[in-house]
């Protein structure tokens, strides 16, 4: 009986070891960052940050994290006067085809609205939680942060407006007690006053320039609020804004050569794009925003396909039978060609214009296949063929499909060396947004304000950087202004939100742009709201967009 | 490696043995006597003791005696024969006496069955609880028990979503889907213990019975997370009596069965120029020209191969139970460079210790190892769709990085064959008993029961230069060491007494399980060359390492009370209470309640005169059982990395990608129940029929929201769900001579789910597919209806502007105008009813068995029927289709024109099959050679599984979720099995 005893003893302790255990069941998430735990010190804060800039680079990547098919940002860059998709897959078609096919269930629609809008919510998130007393910061560490944070969220809110106009207004963090099913498309006049807030605010508490080039600086909510007076016609305020920008000290043109090529040909212009330059570190007093990626450093895998998606297919030509052209560095790096410059766009430049020169636009490519030298006699030199030989592209033609034998602009190369010039990623930081676009802006504002000459000044101090002709103020029309925006920032611009902006999308598309341009209609000037955000309002149908269904 | 070929030499040693014996023929009368028992030692009366192929029997007395005079022959067999228990055969030897212990047959109404936490005589089972039959757990070339059970139980269907050598792409649903998102798998019990490991961790051999528990009665027990079914594997005890020593084998040879009709060579040049007539790129048209064309998939299959090889031990005495077993499996399978090889252990031990105390142990130590990548078969580079005018090898016969040199975003479908690769699992899982008589109280007893599972995954693959991926990366590494560990403590407290007709069980338990998975990653790469592979990370210029934990835990306490009258009248209430750690802070616990009746109608007096219904039970169940469904940390708002860099330094970045959700709590299913059990005719046929109908609410749904959240899924407890349906299980002797028999088994269910309710508003959810009154999982999309022919009026059709050729999208609102609202329910995967049947004719020692089982009436689209998959410019082949020309103007399927289906209308396909899953061939060789040899069995067989599918399905295989995946093995295979 003793030994039974002691079992029992045993036993029940055990038993009752467990049972006095009921916190066993709270959870043990050590492994786990939650919103509670993140963003509760400065630091944590600015971990925040990164997120929102990383979720900015995917405007220049695929549509799906860490992928690299399907730019973000197509949609406002082709299926416009000045570009079109060459290489053609389901995505490109869109934005040549139209009709039928730009349609809600498009899933470009859904992944670029879900992406703003997972970026409004990050930055909603930083906002709504820095009012947390508990944080240790001063109050000008605070108010940038905020700043950041607001800035990115406007610039969101800019995509939005522009591309579907009305859309859900949402500034504060979305929480799991509060899935809404009745979201209803704000006015975008209402949504326009939030930007502007975001912008005023952020240019109070922004310094002119950043200790790192991560950061957000004063410029940028600048000159996005001198393009958001643009569009709601507050033209005094538009020039008023742009010219703080412009005559900010901290924010110069680059007219003058400088940086890793320096001493190699080119030009002013094209050194800002080049890599090693495009930072403000890096001597390039013009930007205002640059995205930075890094290769083999963890974080610096952007995933940016702005290479992959513009620079030409020169490796499918054929002079003859033969392949002249391989990928190489020199040549840009591998490009996929998909999206293209039309006719009109290279029509642009002068021929002493250095934005429309061979350093800003591949016009020739040289021979360097030794396998693939063509036969017979090189008409330029009168000799046989040899490596090296200069093979210029044809450009008589209108833009086409499929057409490796087309100039692609020079801003967006980057190769690593062979025989890792064939990968896919590329690693150079790529100027955002820069001052030069400022300018543009101002010439607007000017032609709105009805001081033509002013517009002709703000034009000429870019003409005079790229060594162009400049022009009188007899010249400057908004057709004008459009153009050179076209020649100054050809690729870098969302093109599309310029000529919605001034009215003039349908007419110059379908002028200028000899694939897209006979398939748009007006109900093109505003996006289908993507089927599943319209499949999610159960409880109150949303409105969609005139002729979509 | 060297154990196999021990164990080969072995089973050779008994073979020659056996032929060597000389044959002696003489001629005696002789007397045998003996004793039949059960496996507990009890004497059973009404044994008939018969020798084969003679007139001469007897029948054993009260006291289990029998006695029996013949003329010897030699070679003469004694059968021992009794309804309720398994055939036995026993040799006659030089022995005057023969004492045998019979087993309980599985399918009998008075057989033990396992009902968690203990066994009840099946008489007496309130619930609905099928035991798998014991034909498809032994002789079987399965490498995982699910392989056995598919198809052979009423309810419970399993479902082969994909091929390869290990034979683990197996789902399992029992009585329909209930959750809609959640985990829809049964839990499994091992050896009493919840099983959290892989399916492929237990060797079937090992295995000696598995029980099914289907209904609210029968699963409350296991309480939160028996709402999906639960399963309980049962190794093999140790029997008690001389030492049984064991060695089951086979060989087998492994072909693929079947493979979608892919356009290859000539027929996808013209497709392509078809199509695309300028985007035939030069070293196409260059390969074209030269006659070739690459079939990828053959060069990424191969004739596979299996063998295993299982020696086991079992014996004891009065004190001590043992069975011990090693085993080796060593599968190659029909994907090339595709291999599984399992090396595992077993020994379980009972011993009493005294008379009121015993311990118990089943431990099984495996080694797992999948090293070895197969070629890649879906997805971008897969092999299935791979373009056939590309080179896989280049002129010194090794594989090309670059198959298509103009297109090099083409990665080789065989490189990861290229890959050096590492994949080993070591694991341990062990339970563990003390079981304990309580003094004073008599039928009180006290268990302790722990189970402890350890388990490590270690994986690392590494590819170099000469494939794609590693020359991009100049090497590219990535390891991971996974590491699981789980442990369960049980004090259930047993009461057992009977006063005179009253028969009382009660049971109680308090439990507490905990999970914990770590796992430490790493990649890297950009190395100096690919030499050292696994082992330079430190010289990469590029290293990410990872790190993460989930750790969940559950406390559970339970109690059952099980009361009949005089086996006649039956009674058991169960109520079980969880806690689980993922759940909300005021949400963590719930009680899950239930209450069975029975009635064993045979056993009343008025139904004794009844000559041709030996057993008859009526069974009423009514419960609600849970489901956990859930991943732990799903309360919380979690943060994903999203990280930038500043210059040369990362900058660590992160948003948020979840939402929280602190009122998660416990999906809910209630099930109703009504079963007949019965046989009939000296119970030559029995079965069981059940009806049920399961309400489930609060399901815990992963529902996509409004992406203007900034967050597109949050996990949530939504809506109802019901399910319903029969399930009729026979089991029966057809026919029965001396020499000759034949019995079937059959087993049929027919489920219907559908969707009750969503958000209490009686709307439907068309984002997430969710329509109030339809199953559970359909295909929803514009429905294909058939081909715009040249006589239409092409130009004002619902979609616009048509050519002829274009697919027509069925304008399901007849508004005249295909839009959104078109949108349709176009598949049903759900069957009409899926059923199993099994033949075995033995005649004399010679025994085959057929099984086959099928799906009856579930629809799915067809992914492999859509040419947008080419992609534009023709980068992938297609499968053969009856293209629309304008000569063939058929409404088949549309032309070969892109944009042809520019609103992806999906090809839907009858799913259903008939499938024959195993046809096996055995002789048992029996008589004097088998005594003189000294064995008790020696059995070879021959066995093919899958040799036949019958199905309308044009795909890859109607089982399979993907249609580009390693194809579904044909294998054949010789076996033997050996006691001595």
């Amino acid at each position: 009986m003793k030994i039974y005893n002691k079992i029992i003893l045993v036993f029940s302790l055990s038993l009752m070891g467990i049972s006095c255990s009921k916190d066993r069941l709270n959870e043990d998430s050590a492994g786990v960052l939650t919103a509670d735990l993140l963003y509760t010190t400065k630091a944590g804060f600015e971990n925040g940050l990164n997120g929102l800039y990383s979720e900015v680079r995917r405007y220049r990547s695929g549509n799906v994290l860490n992928q690299i098919n399907n730019i973000m940002n197509i949609q406002a860059v082709i299926g416009v006067d000045n570009a079109y998709g060459n290489y053609r897959d389901p995505q490109v078609d869109v934005f040549n085809l139209w009709k039928t096919i730009n349609q809600p269930g498009f899933s470009q629609y859904s992944r670029v609205f879900a992406w703003l809008y997972e970026t409004i919510n990050a930055a909603n998130t930083i906002v709504d939680r820095s009012a947390n007393p508990a944080i240790d910061w001063t109050d000008a560490e605070k108010n940038r942060i905020v700043a950041e944070a607001r800035t990115i969220r406007a610039w969101c809110y800019r995509h939005l407006t522009y591309l579907w106009g009305d859309v859900p207004l949402t500034l504060e963090e979305s929480r799991g007690n509060n899935i809404k099913t009745n979201w209803t498309r704000t006015p975008r006049a209402e949504v326009r006053k939030a930007m502007e807030a975001d912008w005023l605010f952020a240019e109070q508490y922004l310094p002119d320039v950043a200790t790192s080039d991560a950061k957000l600086i004063k410029g940028i909510p600048q000159h996005y609020l001198a393009e958001l007076y643009l569009a709601t016609g507050e033209y005094d305020k538009a020039k008023t804004e742009a010219l703080k920008v412009i005559n900010n000290p901290s924010y110069k043109l680059i007219t003058v050569r400088y940086g890793v090529n320096a001493t190699k040909p080119g030009t002013p212009f094209t050194d800002m794009f080049i890599d090693g330059n495009s930072k403000r570190s890096q001597g390039n007093t013009e930007a205002l925003w640059v995205i930075q990626n890094e290769l083999l450093v963890p974080g610096g895998e952007g995933n940016t396909i702005m290479r992959r998606y513009w620079v030409n297919r020169y490796y499918s030509i054929k002079v003859g039978t033969k392949s002249p052209f391989l990928i190489s560095a020199e040549n840009g790096g591998r490009g996929l060609g998909r999206l293209g410059p039309t006719r009109f766009a290279l029509n642009l430049y002068a021929t002493n214009d250095d934005r429309g020169s061979d350093f800003a636009f591949r016009h020739y490519y040289l021979i360097n296949n030794p396998v693939g030298i063509p036969t017979g006699t090189n008409p330029r030199t009168g000799m046989a063929y040899r490596l090296g030989d200069t093979i210029f592209l044809d450009k008589t033609g209108l833009e086409k499909l499929s057409n490796p034998n087309w100039p692609s602009p020079t801003k967006w190369d980057y190769s690593q060396p062979a025989p890792l010039d064939v990968v896919d990623q590329e690693y150079n930081d790529q100027v955002f947004l820069r001052l030069g676009e400022t300018y543009l802006v101002l010439a607007e504002a000017n032609f709105r304000l009805n001081d033509l000459q002013g517009a002709a000044d703000a034009i000429n101090i870019l003409r005079n950087r790229a060594r162009a002709t400049p022009i009188t103020a007899g010249q400057v029309t908004i057709d004008f202004i459009l153009d050179e925006r076209s020649r100054e920032l050809f690729s870098e611009e969302d093109r599309r939100y310029a000529l919605l902006r001034t009215g003039r999308w349908l007419q110059r598309t379908q002028l200028y742009n000899k694939i897209a341009g006979p398939n748009i209609v007006e109900r093109d000037t505003i996006l289908p709201i993507p089927q599943d955000v319209i499949d999610a309002n159960l409880t109150s149908p949303m409105r969609q967009n005139p002729g979509y269904f | 490696m060297l154990f196999s070929t021990w164990i080969r030499k072995l089973s050779l040693l008994f073979f020659a043995g056996f032929l060597c014996l000389p044959a002696c023929l003489y001629a005696q009368t002789t007397t045998i006597k003996g004793r039949v028992t059960d496996a507990d030692g009890k004497p059973l009366q009404g044994v008939s003791v018969n020798l084969k192929r003679s007139n001469s029997g007897a029948i054993t007395t009260g006291n289990g005696l029998y006695i029996l005079s013949f003329t010897k022959k030699g070679g003469d067999v004694l059968v021992f024969s009794s309804a309720e228990f398994i055939d036995q055969e026993i040799v006659v030897g030089s022995d005057a006496e023969v004492n045998v212990q019979l087993e309980r047959n599985a399918q009998s109404l008075t057989d033990v069955v396992v009902v968690g936490y203990g066994t009840q005589r099946r008489k007496d089972v309130t619930g609905s609880v099928v035991s798998l039959d014991k034909q498809r757990l032994e002789s079987m070339p399965n490498s995982n028990v699910l392989q056995a059970m598919e198809g052979a139980v009423a309810g419970l269907n399993i479902n082969t979503n994909g091929g390869g050598a290990e034979g683990n792409n197996v789902s399992i649903v029992i009585r329909g889907q209930k959750s809609i998102n959640g985990n829809r798998s049964p839990l499994i019990i091992l050896d009493g213990i919840p099983y959290n490991g892989s399916i492929s961790d237990i060797n079937p051999s090992d295995i000696g019975s598995v029980d099914i528990l289907k209904d609210a009665s029968a699963l409350a027990i296991y309480g939160a997370k028996s709402a999906n079914g639960v399963i309980l594997v049962t190794t093999k005890k140790g029997s008690g009596g001389k030492p049984v020593i064991s060695y089951d084998g086979y060989f087998g040879s492994q072909q693929y069965d079947n493979l979608p009709p892919i356009l290859m060579g000539d027929d996808f040049y013209n497709f392509k120029i078809t199509r695309e007539p300028t985007s035939i790129t030069s070293s196409e048209l260059a390969y074209y020209n030269s006659k070739k064309y690459t079939n990828w998939l053959d060069l990424a299959t191969r004739k596979g191969s299996s063998s295993q090889h299982t020696l086991g031990i079992r014996g004891g005495n009065s004190s001590v139970k043992y069975y011990a077993s090693l085993s080796l499996l060593d599968v190659k399978g029909i994907a090339i460079n595709d291999k599984f090889k399992r090396l595992s252990s077993r020994i379980n031990l009972d011993i009493n210790i005294t008379n009121w105390l015993t311990y118990g142990t089943n431990t099984q130590l495996s080694f797992n190892d999948r090293s070895g990548l197969s070629p890649t078969f879906s997805g971008d580079y897969g092999a299935y769709l791979f373009n056939p005018l590309t080179t896989p090898y280049d002129s010194a016969g090794k594989l090309t990085v670059y198959p298509w040199p103009e297109d090099t975003y083409f990665e080789n479908p065989l490189a990861p064959t290229l890959a050096k690769s590492r994949d080993n699992t070591y694991k341990l899982f062990t339970t563990n008993y003390l079981q304990v008589k309580l003094p004073f109280v008599p039928g009180l007893s006290y268990r302790l029961n722990t189970g402890i599972e350890y388990q490590n995954r270690d994986v690392k693959t590494y590819f170099g230069r000469n494939t794609r991926r590693g020359l991009l990366a100049g090497g590219s590494l990535t390891q991971s060491d996974n590491i699981s560990k789980n442990y369960t403590i049980e004090n259930i407290l047993n009461y057992d007494r009977s006063f005179n007709k009253h028969n009382l069980g009660f049971t109680g338990l308090y439990s507490y399980e905990e999970d914990v998975i770590t796992n430490n990653g790493l990649s890297a790469e950009n190395f100096p060359n690919d030499v050292l592979t696994f082992y330079q990370a430190s010289v990469a210029s590029l290293v990410t390492p990872s790190a993460s934990l989930a750790k969940e835990t559950t406390i559970s306490q339970m109690a059952r009370l099980n009361y009949n009258y005089d086996s006649r009248y039956l009674l058991t209430l169960t109520g079980r209470r969880d806690g689980y750690s993922g759940f909300g802070e005021s949400e963590k616990f719930s009680f899950f309640p239930s209450i069975a009746v029975g009635w064993n109608i045979s056993n009343e007096k008025f139904f004794e005169s009844n000559k041709i219904v030996d057993d008859l039970k009526l069974r009423l169940s009514y419960g609600s059982n849970g489901n956990t469904a859930v991943t732990p940390y799903q309360t919380l708002a979690k943060l994903s990395n999203l990280t930038y860099v500043d210059g040369q330094t990362t900058a660590a970045g992160y948003i948020p990608t979840s939402f929280a959700n602190p009122l998660l709590r416990w999906e809910t299913s209630t099930t109703g129940n009504i079963g007949l059990d019965f046989s009939i005719i000296h119970r030559r046929l029995s079965g069981s029929l059940d009806y049920y109908h399961t309400n489930t609410h609060d399901l815990l749904l992963n529902r996509s929201v409004s992406s203007v959240q900034g967050i597109t899924e949050i996990t949530q407890n939504i809506g109802k769900t019901s399910n319903q349906g029969f399930e009729l299980s026979l089991s029966s002797t057809n026919f029965r001579t001396q020499d000759f028999s034949w019995s079937s088994t059959a087993n049929l269910t027919i489920n219907r789910n559908k969707i009750v309710d969503l958000y209490g508003n009686g709307l439907s959810d068309t984002l997430n597919q969710w329509f109030i009154g339809k199953p559970i999982n359909v295909r929803f999309g514009y429905e294909n209806a058939g081909v715009w022919q040249i006589n239409d009026d092409t130009a004002n059709t619902p979609q616009g502007l048509v050519r002829p050729g274009y697919a027509k999208v069925r304008d399901v609102n007849g508004d005249g105008i295909i839009t959104g609202a078109d949108r349709t329910i176009i598949g049903n995967i759900q069957p009409k009813f899926t059923w199993g049947l099994s033949n075995t004719f033995t005649y004399k020692n010679i025994s085959l068995y057929v099984f086959a089982y099928g799906v009856q009436g579930s629809h799915e689209v067809n992914t492999l029927m859509s040419d947008n998959n080419v992609n534009s410019g023709v980068r992938y082949t297609t499968v053969v289709k009856n293209w629309w020309t304008l000569t063939n103007p058929t409404n088949d399927y549309y032309g070969n024109i892109v944009g042809a289906n520019s609103k992806s209308a999906g090809i839907v396909q009858n799913s259903s099959f008939v499938r024959i899953r195993d046809i096996s061939l055995s002789y048992d060789f029996a008589g004097r050679l088998l005594e003189k040899a000294g064995l008790s069995k020696f059995r070879v067989y021959l066995q093919t599984r899958n040799p036949f599918t019958f199905t309308k399905w044009t795909g890859l295989d109607p089982e399979f979720t993907s249609q580009t995946t390693v194809p579904l093995q044909k294998e054949f295979l010789v076996g033997l099995n050996v006691s001595l």
